[in-house]
């Protein structure tokens, strides 16, 4: 009997290779279960500078969560929660892109694939981790269980403009900036219009505005994420 | 595959408090191209340049006809590109097999088993594939830096741009990069910087690159010849003109520059071209 050796040993090493190859991380198994492409749930899950993002997520949410809950300053507690949670993706994003955070940058950038994309899917995952962990805490909380859905646009218009800013400074700088901003944009709006006012009708739809502006400005500078990006 | 070809005119970088290449010109299509010089002569902002990674000021850069000031041609360039930078790290936490499958996805290699495949490949070549289910941080400084050139072997690349790639190998794993770098040589436009000479003589072409300009580009051979007439040995200690000298282990100076009558003319390697290129007045 004749026996092609080359093709034995080609199906000898694909054997092997689907043997070798160690399996897909957990996080990225459950992604692929609720019906994302494999070659997504790669970027997301075999990315070890994201889970910082998800860990400073989930601390964050923890110690908002617990501010949240003290029944005797009620309105306190819903502005702390309502503060600090729209910071949780932005700082997420910080330590998950960038020179400073991801030791493998610049060989990423070098790649086909669009920086902008890069980090839009980054954001993608910490803002969505952030929103059903902060969500399900507020919800919990009878303090802060009417307000649970509030923090959600404001923490997007954060975030995309923490996006728009590193297209012109360090993914750190402009998650400072963009936190200080909201910092000051809700103790200014208190200041001005009484508690909570950042969190009305008036203050979620300019949260819209900022959000689709900062955004719309990111993508419109978005090869600024093709090149690289100062450290600090 | 065809080797790419590229052009770089005139290129010009600054940062803040000085300039890091002044009127770059460089031109290759395929085999090695050594870019020679020491620390802080421009080295890795030129290779950043061409790897698409930072606007030159002035001055374009070509790749295969392809303008990377341009969105689409530069992601274009990058399809055909494999880039290993000075700095290979690699977060904790993921598997030999995951780091590479991961940059196989960011080259579009969209196809699982196909990318599987080219992953193994890789690592097969630079030697790494018994290590396919560790973590990256159980790996050596050495191995993670072959893991590094592992990645820009994906997608069968027709221009390679290595960054001090040999930086931190002991004398086996040096061998085994210059194997895996000679065996694309024929098909691949091979950009490799280096502040070794020895290095540099394993180029079809070298281009000394100094204070951010470059002082000479031709074959390594041609370098060592500029030191041709130069490069003396003398028993006494050197005059104080000449351009470098050093002790010799038998005793003897080794000299570079204007020789005196009588001299004992040795012939020049390429460590004399350069150092007595860099320091000529321009």
């Amino acid at each position: 009997m004749n026996i092609d050796q080359a093709r034995l040993d080609a199906n000898w090493r694909a054997i092997t290779i689907e043997l070798d190859a160690p399996r897909a991380s957990r996080p990225e198994r459950a992604l692929r279960r609720i019906g994302l492409p494999s070659h997504v749930t790669r970027l997301v899950g075999a990315t070890p500078a994201l889970r910082r993002a998800w860990y400073l997520a989930i601390a964050g949410v923890v110690f908002v969560g617990l501010a949240a809950t003290d029944a005797d300053a009620p309105r306190q507690s819903v502005l702390v929660l309502l503060m600090l949670a729209p910071l949780v993706p932005v700082f997420g994003i910080a330590l998950a892109y960038g020179p400073n955070a991801d030791p493998a940058y610049e060989m990423q950038l070098a790649t086909p694939t669009r920086g902008l994309r890069l980090v839009a899917i980054r954001s993608f995952v910490v803002i969505s981790i952030s929103a059903v962990i902060v969500t399900s805490v507020a919800l919990v909380s009878a303090v802060a269980r009417p307000y649970a859905a509030a923090w959600l646009l404001p923490a997007l218009a954060v975030t995309g403009t923490s996006l728009m800013l590193m297209t012109w400074v360090s993914p750190r700088r402009a998650s400072i900036a963009a936190g200080t901003s909201w910092f000051v944009a809700v103790l200014v709006a208190e200041q001005t219009s009484g508690a909570l006012a950042a969190f009305t009708a008036i203050g979620q739809v300019t949260a819209s505005v900022v959000a689709v502006v900062s955004i719309g400005v990111a993508v419109r500078r978005r090869s600024s994420f093709d090149h690289l990006m100062a450290a600090t | 595959m065809i080797a790419s070809d590229i052009v770089c005119s005139g290129v010009h970088h600054a940062f803040a408090d000085r300039d890091a290449l002044t009127g770059v010109e460089l031109r290759a299509r395929g085999g090695i191209v050594t870019v020679l010089g020491a620390n802080g002569a421009g080295k890795s902002t030129l290779l950043r340049c061409l790897a698409t990674l930072i606007r030159p000021d002035h001055g374009t850069v070509d790749v295969d006809g392809l303008d990377p000031r341009r969105e689409a041609e530069r992601i274009e360039i990058r399809r055909r590109m494999g880039y290993l930078p000075q700095q290979v790290g690699f977060s904790p936490g993921a598997t030999v097999f995951d780091v590479v499958d991961y940059f196989g996805v960011l080259k579009e290699v969209r196809d699982d088993r196909r990318r599987r495949h080219q992953v193994f490949d890789a690592l097969d070549r630079v030697g790494l594939a018994d290590r396919a289910a560790d973590d990256v941080a159980a790996l050596s400084g050495g191995m993670q830096r072959r893991l590094g050139m592992a990645q820009t072997l994906l997608g069968t690349p027709s221009l390679l741009i290595l960054d001090e790639p040999s930086a931190g190998l002991d004398p086996d794993e040096r061998l085994r990069l210059r194997a895996v770098i000679a065996e694309r040589r024929s098909s691949t436009t091979i950009v490799v910087s280096t502040h070794l000479t020895d290095e540099a003589a394993l180029g079809d072409a070298v281009v000394v690159l100094h204070d951010g300009r470059v002082r000479f580009t031709g074959t390594p051979q041609a370098l060592a010849d500029a030191a041709s007439g130069h490069t003396w040995v003398q028993t006494e200690l050197p005059p104080p003109n000449v351009r470098a000298s050093w002790r010799l282990a038998d005793g003897r100076h080794r000299c570079l520059g204007a020789p005196p009558q009588g001299a004992t003319i040795v012939a020049p390697t390429i460590e004399d071209g350069y150092l007595l290129l860099v320091r000529s007045p321009d």
